[in-house]
């Protein structure tokens, strides 16, 4: 059972992140763009920020997906997301009414600071969830190998 | 544990170092033109679809100030609103989604000999293209595109103008 939702949670995480980087590579100008709406960064600085994170996050994303490396995946996740959390708090305590960029940057949906932050709040959730189902299973991994040593003695 | 926190750390850095390798030197190009401040990145579809009989002219921040310093004309190619939030001062606004409307008046105002400098929003925004582009076509013989933008301006600190100043 534990194993199911390690697996459930651990696969819409990576699907989310997959998804997120992939159609942010696709137009990284459009993505630069709403980076720079943030009004955080100077304005060559919005064109690295969107040359790289969505190539981070696809990276992250994948290692989780083919579940290698998934502890140090979800730290990538979870301090992205931390990241996002403060630009996105900043952005509601300046009162601007921008498109939070999270996923398809030529898409018209626009997705506000505040519906933005409460999805990465559940993403958090999912992060902590998938880490700590990860380690109570290989302790139990563990502890089975022990009592199997022990037989074999 | 302390040795195990290590090892995930070290790897996630490592994870972050090949996304952002990989998101570099697919994108080099792209960063180069950013960071020299020679954005020249006219949308693809317009490239394609429409050859006019002269294209606009792309300038660079220090000759926006050069031109309107010797009598050119800025010219906001954003919506109303956009305008009214904030502009570079001294720009006139001829929105260009409200060109067929406003392009009269404007021909009307403006010498055809006047050197203008175009712009929106920056970033690869089509706007300040389409705009020189029609304008040309209206018969202005300086018309000149400031792909920086808005953005590039008020970064810059040069003097802006509008309601969020």
């Amino acid at each position: 059972m534990k194993r199911f939702f390690y697996h459930l949670a651990r696969l819409t995480l990576a699907l989310v992140f997959v998804y997120a980087g992939a159609v942010k590579m696709q137009d990284v100008v459009a993505f630069a763009g709403h980076v720079a709406a943030y009004q955080l960064l100077p304005y060559a600085m919005n064109y690295l920020v969107a040359a790289t994170l969505p190539y981070v996050e696809f990276l992250a994303g994948v290692m989780l997906l083919l579940n290698a490396r998934v502890r140090p995946a979800l730290l990538v996740i979870g301090a992205m997301t931390l990241v996002f959390m403060a630009a996105l708090v900043s952005v509601l305590l300046r009162g601007l009414a921008i498109d939070c960029g999270c996923f398809d940057p030529g898409g018209g949906q626009d997705v506000t600071a505040g519906v933005a932050l409460l999805r990465d709040i559940a993403l958090m959730v999912l992060v902590v969830l998938v880490w700590w189902l990860r380690v109570r299973i290989e302790e139990r991994g563990m502890r089975n190998e022990e009592r199997g040593m022990r037989k074999e003695e | 544990m302390f040795n195990d926190l290590k090892r995930i750390g070290l790897e996630a850095c490592v994870l972050i170092a090949f996304g952002v390798l990989v998101g570099l030197s697919l994108n080099h190009q792209l960063l180069l033109d950013a960071f020299s401040g020679h954005l020249v990145s006219l949308p693809r579809q317009i490239a394609q679809e429409s050859v006019p009989i002269a294209l606009p002219i792309p300038a660079l921040i220090d000759e926006v100030q050069q031109v309107a310093a010797s009598g050119g004309l800025i010219v906001d190619a954003r919506s109303p609103e956009q305008y009214a939030a904030g502009h570079i001062d001294g720009a006139v606004s001829l929105p260009l989604v409200e060109i067929d409307a406003a392009l009269p008046d404007f021909i009307a105002r403006i010498d055809k000999n006047r050197t203008l400098v175009i712009y929106c929003s920056g970033f690869g925004c089509p706007d300040s293209f389409d705009l020189a582009v029609r304008l040309i076509e209206s018969g202005y013989t300086d018309v000149r595109v400031f792909e920086g933008g808005y953005p590039e301006w008020r970064d810059a600190g040069l003097p802006v103008a509008g309601d969020e100043q």
